[in-house]
């Protein structure tokens, strides 16, 4: 099978002694970045985007597009798991897809169990990514040719859907999700047109000719904007953290979390190749089935065990799906893989259908470090569960102010204008000032990110049709995706209604993962 | 939750750039060579969706039910404080250099949220910008903010 010939070829890749130390670099980056209260996987792979360019900067373009690319999916596995780790330990979950794991996972702490519940979402983690994993394979190459076969037509109704999806599933209000996709698309449009060379939009601002950057927007939004959250909020002052006893689940753990890994597995895979409905969804989803296929209902909410290891697997295996639209469409499901396509671009490497013929080590490498990264979290955490504690412990107090330097420092060292620091500290307050009023940010970087490809597909399709816009209805395909697209914004977003009845009325729910 | 007034606010401010996207476009030329489908037509549309857009949460704003508000008692006046020091940061940079810059950021972001521990603080605040400054710079060739001429030994 040629696949396989692909994927031993990825492994190689994955094996070098430098992508191995890049992906244990970023587990651990990212688990300590995940256990950090506020920072989530987002602004942990867009504060470390600029810190793989500078180190992977003497090699040629395609080794060090991969050795990053491993790198920061190591960070986005890595917090994750981090992200965990605060919900059992302190019950404050460090991002939204952990919020369920604080339900049974503080509860088994509060018994002097947080050891097991660490080690069985790591166990949960770590099958659910190779679950991802055997599904990227085999979905990856039939994914690719079918998106070979689109005209500027499907793409753009391909990306209208993408767009349309994850606007519909992040936050509370999808009309004000909406809204900021569409500022994410205008702001794309800043800079010199590619295809007329025509400025628009930069009042005569030669700064703002090359358009405005990603990272910058991205790096503010998230990580300043969680910074002056927590400082606004208050939220540096901490809870108590639960001691950790044993490390190792016991044989009785093991029985009771197989099968929900197994059905997290599967369920988080599936819920995350569908763009949008990214990895908190999958939690919730698996924390409701787990509780309505169990016998003894009265024991979640209280410490089961079951209820740790389903969404944990679930959360893992939609982070790994979430992967699928982006490696074979171009099309990022979710905000922190919307982040990493943009680590791609900014390496040349366009993510979609071609990158499987034109950068297979790119893709194929991440691929199999997938499996590493995940093996690493496994063999880390284990020992190093009272190290990640420990962070936890460390004072916020030390490490907001760190958090910001590290943020100027990234965006100076790839941008090297004073124009980006300020624009990195607007874009920080208006983060915090939009997503504290629900405004989701997520979309926002996603329409950044996704403007340059809908409007170049979106005119092409209009000159040839000379200018005719009756084109978008002259293909099945897309007028398909079209009507999915109406029809997902016309309905309410069933996941969320199911997901969100079934356990807590809580409005924290986000999909910014 | 919803806060009626920030967002009637807002949806202003969006409804304002959709209009100002469509009277910007109106500049740009229509055409392109070889295409009658100039720079011009995506931003137009873009900003006709996001004046509907804005237009509708405008209309749901009337909608919202009246809730007590539960006001969580902010720390604006921190908050402030923190972006002002940015904003001073930000004009340190490079008249200051990296290193010095640096340190002053963290010290007094580390004493903003929590007074005391002083040695502690200068020890990181050191040990941050120094270290981060020798790797970047001497290490990887990369380009930051050197110290100031007045103060090179």
């Amino acid at each position: 099978m040629e696949v396989l010939d692909f994927l031993a070829q990825g492994f190689a890749t994955a094996f070098q002694w430098r992508n191995l130390l890049f992906a244990l670099f970023g587990v651990i980056i990212g688990t300590s970045v995940g256990v950090l209260p506020g920072i989530g996987p987002m602004s942990g792979v867009a504060l470390l985007i600029p810190i793989t360019s500078s180190i992977t900067g003497g090699l040629s373009p395609e080794e060090a597009a991969t050795s990053s690319i491993i790198m920061l999916a190591g960070v986005y596995y890595g917090a994750m798991y981090g992200g965990s780790a605060t919900s059992i330990l302190i019950n404050t979950p460090g991002e939204s897809a952990s919020v369920v794991t604080t339900l049974d996972g503080y509860q088994m702490a509060k018994q002097g169990r947080a050891g097991e519940a660490l080690s069985i979402s790591a166990i949960g983690s770590f099958f659910a990514g190779i679950m991802a994993l055997i599904g990227l394979i085999f979905l990856a190459q039939p994914l690719s040719d079918l998106a070979i076969s689109f005209g500027p037509v499907e793409y753009t109704a391909l990306i209208v859907l993408g767009l349309a999806t994850v606007s519909g599933l992040a936050g509370k209000s999808m009309i004000k999700a909406l809204i900021m996709t569409v500022a994410g698309l205008s702001l794309s449009t800043v800079g010199v047109d590619t295809i007329t060379g025509v400025a628009r939009f930069t009042f005569n601002q030669p700064i703002l000719y090359s358009g405005i950057e990603f990272l910058t927007i991205a790096v503010g939004l998230f990580a300043i904007g969680e910074v002056l959250k927590t400082i606004a909020e208050r939220d540096y002052i901490h809870g108590n953290l639960q001691k950790i006893n044993r490390i190792l689940p016991t044989k009785k753990d093991l029985k009771d979390s197989s099968m929900p890994i197994l059905r997290g597995s599967i369920l988080g895979f599936f819920i995350g190749i569908l763009p949008g409905a990214g990895a908190s969804i999958a939690s919730f989803f698996s924390y409701s089935v787990e509780k309505s296929v169990s016998k003894d209902k009265g024991q979640f909410g209280a410490g089961a065990i079951q209820g740790v290891a389903g969404p944990e697997a679930a959360n893992n295996a939609a982070s790994g799906g979430s992967l699928i639209p982006l490696l074979t469409l171009g099309i990022p499901g979710s905000g922190t893989t919307a982040i990493m396509m943009g680590a791609l671009l900014m390496y040349n490497v366009q993510p979609g259908p071609l990158l499987f013929d034109k950068h297979p080590q790119v893709a194929w490498g991440l691929i199999a470090s997938m499996f590493i990264g995940n093996l690493l979290l496994l063999i880390l955490n284990m020992p190093l569960i009272r190290v990640f504690a420990k962070i936890i412990a460390t004072p916020p107090k030390y490490l907001l102010p760190i958090i910001l330097a590290i943020a100027f420092f990234g965006v100076y060292a790839v941008q090297v204008t004073m124009f980006d620091l300020f624009l990195l500290i607007a874009c920080g307050v208006l983060g915090y000032l939009l997503s504290s009023n629900d405004f989701p940010l997520a979309p926002l970087v996603l329409g950044l990110i996704l403007g340059p490809m809908l409007e170049n597909n979106f005119r092409r399709a209009l000159t040839i049709s000379n200018g005719d816009y009756m084109i978008f209805l002259g293909s099945t395909m897309a007028v398909v995706m079209f009507i999915i697209t109406i029809l997902w914004l016309a309905s309410p977003a069933v996941f969320k209604v199911l997901a969100k009845n079934n356990i807590l009325n809580k409005e924290d729910i986000h999909t910014e993962d | 939750m919803e806060n009626r007034l920030v967002d009637r606010f807002v949806s202003l401010i969006f409804a304002g750039i959709g209009i100002a996207l469509i009277v910007q476009s109106r500049t740009l030329t229509h055409s392109a060579y070889g295409s009658n489908v100039g720079p011009n037509a995506f931003p137009t549309l873009l900003g006709a969706v996001m004046l509907l857009l804005s237009i509708i949460l405008l209309v749901k704003t009337f909608r919202y039910k009246r809730i007590l508000e539960k006001t969580k008692s902010l720390d604006y006046r921190k908050f402030a404080i923190f972006v002002g020091l940015m904003i001073l940061y930000v004009f340190l940079f490079e008249p200051l250099g990296y290193v010095l810059s640096t340190f002053l950021l963290l010290i007094i972001g580390f004493q903003l949220l929590e007074r005391g521990k002083i040695v502690y603080s200068i020890i990181i605040a050191t040990l941050f910008s120094g270290i981060v400054y020798y790797v970047y710079v001497s290490l990887l060739k990369g380009t930051l903010p050197p110290f100031p001429e007045w103060l090179v030994f």
